[in-house]
């Protein structure tokens, strides 16, 4: 006697993924309530570092804002894997016939909602808090080039926090693991918001970051895919 | 009690030979780099004495990127071969890249001070980028001291291969956002100096790359006795 298993189609598997995460986070809100608020103190305590609250801050705009978004990024992929480690939920993903990889995508596209939540907040803020001189005409070359930031952040976020996930100190070291391979995206990120911002509209210069970004993301997608089943190969 | 000298793990590790021939070859090279690069190679008219470090510098900065692409590869055939020599190979080349790559930061800091009259210029995209690509192969040994056995290995693996990933990426994104500072001494044209000058460079990286080959080897070799002699102290304690 035969019997056959039907299992679900990987958009489906990875549909059931990405609505377990984003519910979960509708009943606790503690993920991203927590990135909004350390964004925003983030953004506090960076004008009281650089000084008179009178300075004129907009040509630092992009570096306040990717600083304050790459911190709060750490933050957020940390506890991208919370209710999978402490409610062995992961066992049950993990022994279910669902592809490695369908897992990263899960993951990573719910960390790109989590940061795009959050720059809803974060980038008018800026505007608010640091910029004298034209920026909302802008905002809309802002929120593409975080989109595609938020794409390479959730990318090596994902397996940076994968890796981070069973070490001992895992809080320690998922920063240490991540932050140097942020630098990049921060640096992209800081010069397109600058190439834009403040009366300045260098979209050579603009142009140049997001494919840059794009590139990363493209690089990064690639060693995600080659890696991921090897991370939680146990 | 078992025979010593039929026992597997007591025998001469392998790769012994290569290591010695390798130090042999690389004492030699850095000895003729250093008196050429020092006593024969022509002095910078307008940098003077200090350009000198250029031949060790430019040569230790190409060597722990040849370093790190060992890594990366080592831990790719570590993935798919799950054979822990590649993995040996694999943090032997970083730990050497990251030495290299301290190095650079190190003589680049020198050059600058001498240059430009000042230890640390961000404006210098490569300077920088070597410190990210350390702050980078540093966490990687803070991953591997915090996860033992088969998850240590692997995840050695798997982040030599994204750091390698990120070096490039590094050294982009400082590359684009900076005016630069640091002379161009390689364009797609070709070596901008004279040939007495390259003769010197190429010995240097010569050197350093063969200094590169003998210290891994003999790394390797040391990582290999270690597990030899604790294979040969377990069977003698279960005997």
């Amino acid at each position: 006697m035969s019997t056959t298993v039907n299992r679900p189609r990987w958009t489906r598997q990875l549909a059931g993924l990405i609505r377990k995460d984003l519910r979960l986070e509708l009943r606790t809100k503690e993920t991203v309530m927590a990135m909004v608020l350390f964004a925003i103190v983030t953004l506090t305590i960076m004008q009281f570092g650089f000084g008179t609250r009178d300075d004129d801050l907009t040509r630092f705009t992009g570096g306040l804002m990717w600083v304050t978004l790459a911190f709060t990024a750490v933050l957020g992929v940390g506890r991208s894997y919370v209710a999978e480690r402490e409610q062995r939920v992961l066992d049950g993903i993990l022994v279910s016939p669902v592809p490695r990889v369908v897992l990263l995508a899960a993951k990573a596209i719910a960390i790109v909602i989590y940061m795009a939540i959050t720059e809803l907040v974060v980038i008018p803020l800026v505007g608010i808090f640091f910029v004298k001189g034209p920026y909302w005409d802008s905002i809309g070359w802002i929120a593409l080039v975080a989109l595609i930031a938020n794409v390479c952040i959730a990318l090596s976020g994902t397996l940076f926090s994968g890796l981070a996930l069973f070490t001992r100190a895992r809080d320690l070291i998922l920063p240490v693991l991540f932050l140097p391979a942020l630098v990049p995206v921060v640096i992209a990120g800081a010069g397109a918001t600058h190439a834009v911002v403040g009366g300045a509209h260098d979209m050579s210069e603009y142009r140049g970051y997001c494919l840059f970004l794009v590139g990363y993301a493209i690089l990064f997608l690639l060693v995600c895919i080659a890696t991921y089943d090897a991370v939680f190969d146990d | 009690m078992p025979s010593l000298t039929t026992d597997p793990a007591s025998r001469r590790v392998t790769g012994a030979r290569a290591a010695l021939i390798w130090g042999v070859i690389a004492t030699v090279l850095v000895t003729v780099a250093s008196v050429g690069v020092f006593l024969f190679a022509p002095e910078d008219a307008d940098q003077g004495v200090i350009q000198r470090i250029f031949y060790f510098h430019v040569a230790i900065a190409l060597v722990s990127l040849v370093a790190f692409a060992v890594a990366c590869v080592a831990g790719i055939l570590y993935l798919r071969t799950r054979k822990v020599r590649w993995d040996d190979v694999s943090v032997t080349a970083v730990r050497i890249g990251l030495l290299f790559s301290v190095l650079v930061i190190i003589t680049g800091s020198i050059w600058a001070k001498a240059s430009w009259g000042t230890w640390w210029v961000w404006a210098d995209p490569r300077l920088v980028t070597y410190l990210i690509v350390v702050l980078i192969y540093a966490a990687y040994f803070v991953l591997r001291s915090s996860v033992d056995d088969d998850r240590r290995l692997r995840y050695s693996a798997i982040y030599a291969v994204a750091g390698f990933v990120s070096v490039p990426l590094s050294f982009y994104s400082v590359r684009i956002a900076q005016s630069f500072v640091h002379p161009v001494v390689f364009t797609r044209g070709g070596a901008n100096m004279p040939g007495s000058m390259l003769i010197w460079f190429l010995i240097s990286l010569a050197a350093m790359l063969a200094l590169f080959i003998a210290l891994l080897e003999v790394e390797l070799v040391g990582r290999r006795t270690e597990r030899a002699l604790r294979a040969l102290t377990l069977r003698l304690e279960s005997s």
